[in-house]
């Protein structure tokens, strides 16, 4: 009986100081960043400046840094996840199935700072000398590929964060994948379907796993920072195309915090760009779980 | 349709043995025996989708219409769709829509040639299911939304919108409530005047009210195969007269 309530309490207790913590977290967020929003209003968000010595800060080009490495990671990994996901539980036989799948287990918890370094020093070069200057040269005249690259970019980062998050993203299709009723499989190849219409039939069924793991995903290409911080290029300006230079929020606060507390305003600027990628890691979230909602009705 | 010398192995495990059988056109054909005895096996040996089960080994012949659907020249997708097939569990495609299930197949087949035709198909298979009526205002509902005998109609309707020459049933009634069940059963006597249907079950009573030829399989060797009345009424063989009045099974 005694023992029954002091598990409760604890629990009650450990629950509610979760809680406390997240909504601490926010309140920092929104007490600290508040100067620089009301120096600034919006233009602390819609304008690009980094100048310290002038207390100058516009973060709007590394919210855009953000969006488009996400949106390379997600194009890039969407495909490949989906692919390993269906090649691991339809094509190769138990025992490599396993093992590939402790790799991607494997590959989902190295830390990003292994990622970055090999990014920097491996993928950058490779990615420059065989993607991106071909690009450049043969197809420079669309405007995504129009800046002269050089090996750590908008891009660069974007393909480092799609390698980072496919195990994450196909491990969720492959659970979903995995546990399709084997009746609802018979029924596909009862109708004469061949192996790759199952496939498609099947990946239909699971399209809100699909989703789930791509909100997923996209929320850590979001707030990746070490790996991308290596790779983005570092540097406060518009992107005129995906091989530009740039930063993301999540980089840009990792490479400035050092020195930040110098000036006055630096520090709420820092913290209104972590307020800034709150907000659309929120979003992301809502939009994520309306749109599986919608999908779980029609079911 | 006509089986020859079937047999089936799971791995070692010998589970049908020398089957031979000769199913007439337009009747119903009962497979009966008790759980484990291989009648889902054997089903699923005449339309080729044992083969899903990659431990499954098969010799013998299934001939339908004079052609070995085990011979190698066979695409065995084109065999599975001379069969049209119920399961046990009602497996509408969830996701799809009512009419989406039933188009799926003569899409696939290629079938139709225009939309309207394809409408004309389903509607003509959801009516044969008896379910038109009860789905015609929403075609574009999910097959999910339907109650476990309407999504068990549906997979009626998916199956002969393929124009199926023969109809497979496993068990189609065995997760069904007694007037959901009773209804497929109404199905399947209509369904006779343009098929034959060949229905797995475990349960004597369902062959006995509408089966013509029954075959008893215990064990994976076939007992006893002759017209539904006389092997209710005069069963030949010791283990079917067991079974039938209840005493194994």
């Amino acid at each position: 009986m005694n023992t029954d309530k002091a598990f409760r309490l604890s629990l009650f207790f450990f629950t509610i100081s979760s809680f406390i913590i997240v909504a601490s977290i926010v309140v920092s967020l929104i007490a600290t960043s508040y100067p620089i929003f009301m120096r600034d209003g919006l233009s602390f968000i819609i304008r690009g400046a980094w100048n310290p010595v002038r207390e100058d800060y516009g973060i709007l080009p590394a919210l855009l840094g953000t969006l488009i490495t996400s949106a390379i990671a997600i194009a890039i990994a969407l495909p490949l996840s989906i692919s390993l996901a269906v090649f691991s539980s339809e094509l190769i036989p138990g025992k490599f199935k396993i093992i590939m799948n402790n790799i991607s287990d494997l590959m989902a918890s190295l830390p990003s700072v292994i990622y970055g370094l090999w990014g920097l020093f491996v993928l950058a070069p490779i990615l420059h000398q065989f993607v991106m200057m071909p690009l450049h040269t043969h197809l420079g005249f669309i405007p995504l590929f129009s800046t002269r690259p050089v090996p750590t970019n908008l891009f660069t980062a974007g393909v480092l964060l799609a390698i980072m998050i496919v195990p994450f993203a196909s491990s969720v299709i492959r659970e979903a994948y995995s546990a399709i009723p084997y009746y609802l499989k018979e029924a596909a190849y009862s109708l004469g379907m061949n192996r790759w219409e199952v496939i498609r039939m099947m990946l239909g069924y699971i399209k809100s796993a699909i989703f789930a793991g791509t909100f997923l995903a996209l929320g850590r290409a979001m707030g990746e920072t070490v790996a991308v911080a290596m790779v983005v290029g570092n540097i406060m300006r518009f992107p005129k195309s995906l091989f530009d230079m740039g930063y993301t929020i999540s980089s840009l606060i990792a490479s400035q915090f050092p020195n930040a507390e110098v000036y006055e305003f630096m520090v709420p600027a820092l913290y209104g760009g972590a307020f800034m990628l709150f907000i659309m890691g929120l979003a992301i979230n809502l939009i994520g779980f309306s749109m599986m909602r919608r999908m779980v009705v029609h079911r | 349709m006509e089986i020859c010398d079937l047999n089936v192995w799971y791995g070692g495990n010998h589970v049908l043995k020398n089957i031979n059988l000769k199913i007439p056109k337009n009747v119903i054909f009962a497979i009966m025996g008790p759980s484990g005895c291989g009648k889902s096996t054997l089903l699923r040996a005449m339309n080729r989708l044992l083969e899903l089960n990659p431990t499954a080994k098969v010799s013998g012949q299934v001939m339908v219409d004079g052609i070995n659907i085990y011979s190698d020249k066979i695409d065995v997708t084109w065999v599975r769709r001379q069969f049209g097939m119920v399961f046990q569990i009602p497996n509408p495609f969830p996701h799809l829509s009512i009419y989406d299930n039933v188009a799926i197949g003569p899409k696939l087949n290629g079938l139709t040639k225009s939309k309207s035709e394809l409408d004309q198909l389903v509607r003509w298979a959801l009516e044969k299911a008896y379910l038109w009526d009860e789905v015609k205002d929403d075609l574009r509902r999910p097959a999910a939304a339907l109650s476990g005998g309407q999504q068990q109609r549906l997979c009626i309707a998916r199956a002969i919108a393929l124009k199926p020459r023969i109809i497979l049933m496993d068990e189609p009634t065995a997760n069904l409530d007694p007037v959901a069940a009773m209804k497929i059963e109404e199905l399947m006597l209509e369904l006779k005047e343009d098929y034959t249907i060949v229905i797995v079950t475990h349960n004597p009573q369902q062959a006995a009210r509408v089966s013509d030829y029954v075959a008893f399989l215990y064990l994976g060797e076939l007992v006893e195969v002759g017209e539904t009345s006389q092997v209710f009424t005069r069963p030949i063989n010791k283990l079917t007269e067991k079974y039938v009045v209840g005493r194994i099974g």
